[in-house]
């Protein structure tokens, strides 16, 4: 690499005082490298799974005529759109107090609610979820306290719904707080200081001038879980039921227990257009380098 | 109020996480809190058992060479695109960024049938490929954030001063873009530490890291060795936050 680099730096060099030379240098010599690793490691595998999705076992578009005709894949589609979308409520719902007092508050609060975000958000997903298996479990203290009151038989809580949603919220909202955040300390106290200044009550300073600004991290953020959320697999594949199966999950069980490569590469096409359609339009209006920047 | 709200939702988020630290230390034979009573028995069973230790290895290995990899992809390209302008230049960022766009299960379904083509399944050395590609967006960013922040005119000076690229280039621009390099590896590194999705369905038997094993342990055996290897990564992950944000304090330290 150091070869590489330094070979073609004179060039770059060479070619600083003169802008306009700068323009016809082109690095190729720099970019190869990924640019080979990527095709080869990543764009090539992805056109296989299209390849596939439409030659296995034999030339057709049946499989994509399968998922958006059956019932039960339909289900599946409905059930993944819903679920992510109830997701992502919830963590903008749960993340904007957070991000806000992080942005308001300088002081060791700020800190507090930095650290208990960052350390949740470098957790893998695998240990947070195991973390609920425990919590919501047979043996776990929910149940325990249900049971102590004496409330009757013990509700089922792992492998439904409501536990795979509650385990998605708690991975997601991380991301979503950090997405707010970093929108939110851009907006200058000044115009706050300025609203009240003017006479607006906290209320009211908040809602007309803070919210607004704070809404690309609102969009941001949503964007970022809804995605996610989307091809969820760990979480909704431990914490889920299969009855109320995710997209992930549809995949998973057609290689693992059926090894239909042809229909699981279609549907995995059909997750991934999902998700470009997403960003794409995300793209249009905003930039996709705002969403990761 | 709304700091009480903002208290209990950081209360959401820790509580669950501290909850394994007392399971590790159980005596029960199954996922069951709060422990019936307490012993070090898991972390005995952790440190001589072949099944969890190869993984742990495994995956240390698997994110050094990756994080490797990544690098070795990554900084060549930050140069050639923060610093060049070429036609397809957007075709190249979006390029570098499709792992991040491309949902991992769909990767992973994608690996599983390309590496097995290739019969790279099952080794480190596919893992490695696909992890170190996976990670590059992430480093990416890192780097072309730190490079275009980098003032130019230090590499002029130096020149004009008479030192060659290359003593430029390792005594003048490899220095002050040191602190985001590192910052880019470790996000590297990570990235390929706590990656599930792939790892399960390309790493096999022989290859499996980490968070493979644990999902299979969850998946069929409920074996409790598990509280104590997520004990201990939540353990390095209290300690670098808290490190984070002690070195934080002194100034500069912040890419």
């Amino acid at each position: 690499m150091a070869g590489q680099l330094t070979a073609s730096l004179p060039a770059a060099g060479a070619a600083a005082p003169a802008r306009a030379a700068e323009g016809q240098s082109v690095p190729w010599l720099l970019l190869a490298p990924a640019t080979l690793a990527l095709v080869v490691m990543f764009v090539l595998p992805i056109g296989y799974v299209l390849l596939l999705s439409i030659t296995d076992p034999a030339l057709s578009i049946a499989h994509y005529k399968r998922i958006f005709s059956v019932p039960l894949y339909t289900r599946v589609l409905f059930n993944t759109f819903t679920t992510s979308l109830t997701v992502t409520v919830a963590c903008l719902l749960l993340g904007y107090p957070v991000a806000y007092v992080m942005t308001r508050r300088s002081d060791w609060v700020s800190t507090v609610l930095l650290m208990c975000v960052a350390v949740c958000f470098w957790t893998g997903f695998i240990v947070r979820t195991y973390a609920w298996l425990v919590i919501l479990g047979n043996k776990g203290p929910v149940i325990g306290i249900h049971q102590a009151l004496g409330l009757g038989p013990p509700p089922r809580l792992l492998f439904t719904t409501f536990s795979s949603t509650l385990g998605m919220v708690h991975i997601l909202l991380p991301y979503m707080i950090l997405a707010l955040y970093s929108v939110m300390k851009k907006i200058d106290p000044n115009l706050l200081r300025a609203a009240a200044s003017l006479g607006a009550r906290p209320n009211a300073s908040f809602r007309e001038v803070f919210l607004p600004l704070s809404l690309p991290g609102v969009v941001n953020g949503g964007i970022l879980v809804f995605t996610i959320c989307l091809g969820f697999f760990i979480t909704p594949i431990l914490l889920g039921t299969p009855k109320d199966m995710m997209i992930s999950q549809l995949i998973n069980q057609q290689i693992e227990e059926l090894l239909a490569w042809g229909f699981a590469s279609a549907v995995a096409v059909v997750l991934l257009v999902a998700t470009s359609v997403v960003l794409a339009v995300y793209n249009r209006f905003f930039g996709l380098d705002r969403l990761w920047g | 109020m709304i700091l009480v709200v903002a208290f209990l939702v950081a209360l959401f988020l820790l509580a669950p996480i501290l909850i394994i630290i007392p399971m590790s230390f159980s005596t029960a034979v199954s996922f069951q809190f709060p422990p019936p009573g307490y012993s070090l028995g898991y972390y005995r069973a952790y440190f001589t058992s072949h099944d969890w230790l190869d993984p742990t290895f495994n995956s240390f290995l698997i994110a050094t060479c990756s994080m490797a990899l990544t690098m070795l992809l990554v900084v060549p390209a930050s140069f050639g695109y923060v610093r060049h302008r070429f036609r397809g230049k957007s075709l190249f960022n979006l390029l570098m960024m499709s792992p991040l766009i491309v949902p991992h299960v769909v990767a992973a379904l994608a690996y599983y049938g390309y590496l097995g083509a290739v019969r790279l399944n099952g080794t480190i050395a596919g893992v490695v490929l696909a992890h170190g590609v996976l990670a590059v967006p992430v480093a990416f960013l890192v780097v072309c954030a730190t490079l275009k922040g980098f003032d130019r005119n230090l590499e002029r000076a130096a020149m004009s001063s008479g030192a060659g690229p290359l003593r430029t280039f390792f005594w003048v621009t490899l220095p002050v873009l040191r602190p985001g390099m590192m910052v880019a590896a470790l996000f590297a590194f990570l990235a390929s530490f706590n990656e599930a999705v792939v790892a399960i369905f390309i790493s096999g038997r022989d290859a499996a890291t980490l968070p493979k094993k644990m999902y299979e342990s969850i998946r069929l055996e409920s074996d409790p060795v598990i509280a104590v290897v997520s004990s201990l990564l939540i353990s390095a992950v209290l300690f670098g936050v808290l490190l984070s944000v002690v070195l934080r304090r002194k100034p500069a330290n912040v890419p």
